[in-house]
């Protein structure tokens, strides 16, 4: 084999199989042709030295090979958008699935102190993990769909739409906030704080006997062990709705933001509903204040605790369509 | 030297914007792709055979020119020629070229 079907086999290995026989035999013409005309130039028959310069002249086959692949890409840009819109929904889905799913299992195993820490911790590795494999795979799909598929079939529709500009109005709606949203959210915020932290006997059932009006609190110890976690949360809000107060409109920090914090609320939620009744009324407080026998005590205080797990229930319901509000909108704001 | 580095980049941006017009203007009749690198270096327009090559399969494939492989002294050698579509295509490319090259002049006098 001479240097020359050396060089043309070694730039035929860096092509793509598609049209790589022409191009390695317009290649091997076009290099003969060169090495023909410098040696006539030279006036001598073409040589191993000759061939060597025309060689280094023409330059590395990987340089030459990367001539006839200007674009190569893993994921090419006719792709690329729909792959970043897929990579979004489907880590955006997969993170709130697993964070949810962490919260629940970790609400299962009453952990405390550094095992509670080193569970969070081995739950989070586990979802940067799978968020990891998610994005291998996807990528993957992606790159073999690249080498299969004509690109021209990954067109996002409305890269074929005439755009209208109008469109903005209505784009820039769900991003604006109303001065009173944040205000209320704050003003009612702050009063749950301050009565559930300094006034928390306020929550209890009153009864009139012997003249005055008398109480008994409602709230257990199982309700105040979760208060702490409870004030972080509100605290959080309320940072989130000053910025929101501030900034007048959502933005992607201020969403991923409320995601957060909406995601503590499900969990401290979850936390309550599952573990020992955070209301009570007991029996003897009940028969004490005369205004129920034994029998309705016990039934007033089913009912009580099935209206507040109700309360709760609705609470939860409420944030994760908050997570999935966000979600969607951060996500649509990514297109 | 960044400056010398600038220039080399900015005119190598004109002329690879010129590459196209200049190919298609001199394969009416057909070339095979050596040949065609000579032809537009005598005529001033010196291209690497790393940018001709690719070039040269790119308008193929957009229809823009027609290739057929011919012998010629023992030798398989790719020959091109403009197609009917870069013939219609090319009388406006040249239009468009004469009418910045017009623009320009006004520009830079």
């Amino acid at each position: 084999m001479s240097l020359i079907d050396l060089y043309v086999t070694e730039v035929g290995k860096r092509l793509p199989l598609k049209g790589r026989s022409d191009i390695e035999a317009e290649l091997r013409s076009t290099l003969e042709d060169m090495l023909e005309d410098r040696a006539q130039k030279a006036g001598r028959p073409a040589d191993e030295a000759m061939m060597l310069d025309l060689l280094k002249e023409y330059g590395p086959p990987d340089k030459v090979a990367a001539t006839y692949n200007p674009y190569q890409y893993l994921i090419g840009p006719a792709m690329y958008p729909f792959f970043v819109r897929v990579l979004k929904i489907v880590l955006s889905v997969l993170s709130i699935v697993l964070l949810v799913t962490l919260g629940i299992k970790l609400g299962r195993q009453p952990l405390g102190g550094l095992e509670l820490a080193q569970a969070i911790g081995t739950g989070l590795l586990g979802i940067l993990g799978a968020g990891l494999q998610a994005f291998g795979n996807i990528a993957l799909v992606f790159a073999i769909l690249e080498r299969v598929m004509p690109a021209s079939e990954f067109k996002i529709d409305e890269e074929k739409k005439e755009w209208d500009p109008a469109s903005l109005k209505k784009a820039a709606a769900p991003t604006e906030v109303k001065p009173w949203e944040p205000i209320t959210n704050i003003l009612f915020t702050v009063a749950a704080m301050v009565v559930l932290n300094g006034y928390s006997n306020v929550i209890a059932m009153y009864f009139f006997k012997d003249g005055a009006w008398q109480s008994v609190p409602v709230l257990t110890e199982a309700f105040f062990r979760w208060l702490p976690l409870m004030n972080v949360q509100w605290a959080l809000q309320i940072v989130l709705n000053v910025i929101l107060l501030r900034q007048g409109r959502w933005q992607t920090g201020t969403r991923v933001f409320s995601i957060a914090t909406s995601l503590l609320g499900i969990f401290i939620g979850y936390m309550l509903l599952t573990g020992a009744p955070i209301v009570s009324l007991s029996t003897e407080a009940l028969l004490a204040s005369g205004a129920a026998d034994a029998a309705q005590a016990q039934n007033i205080n089913a009912v009580l605790q099935q209206a507040v797990r109700l309360g709760i229930l609705m609470a939860i319901l409420a944030q994760a369509a908050d997570v999935v509000k966000n979600a969607v909108r951060l996500v649509l704001k990514s297109r | 030297m960044a400056n010398t580095e600038n220039l080399d980049n900015m005119v190598q941006e004109l002329r690879r914007g010129l590459l196209v017009l200049a190919v298609l203007s001199q394969l009416g009749k057909q070339q095979y792709g050596y040949a065609l690198l000579k032809l537009l270096a005598d005529r001033g327009m010196e291209i690497d055979q790393g940018t001709l090559y690719p070039l040269l399969r790119r308008l193929e494939g957009q229809g823009l020119l027609e290739s057929n492989w011919n012998v010629e002294a023992g030798r398989p050698r790719r020959y091109y020629v403009i197609s009917s579509e870069g013939r219609k295509l090319l009388p406006r490319l040249k239009g468009e070229w004469a009418t910045m090259v017009t623009a320009m002049d006004g520009m830079l006098k």
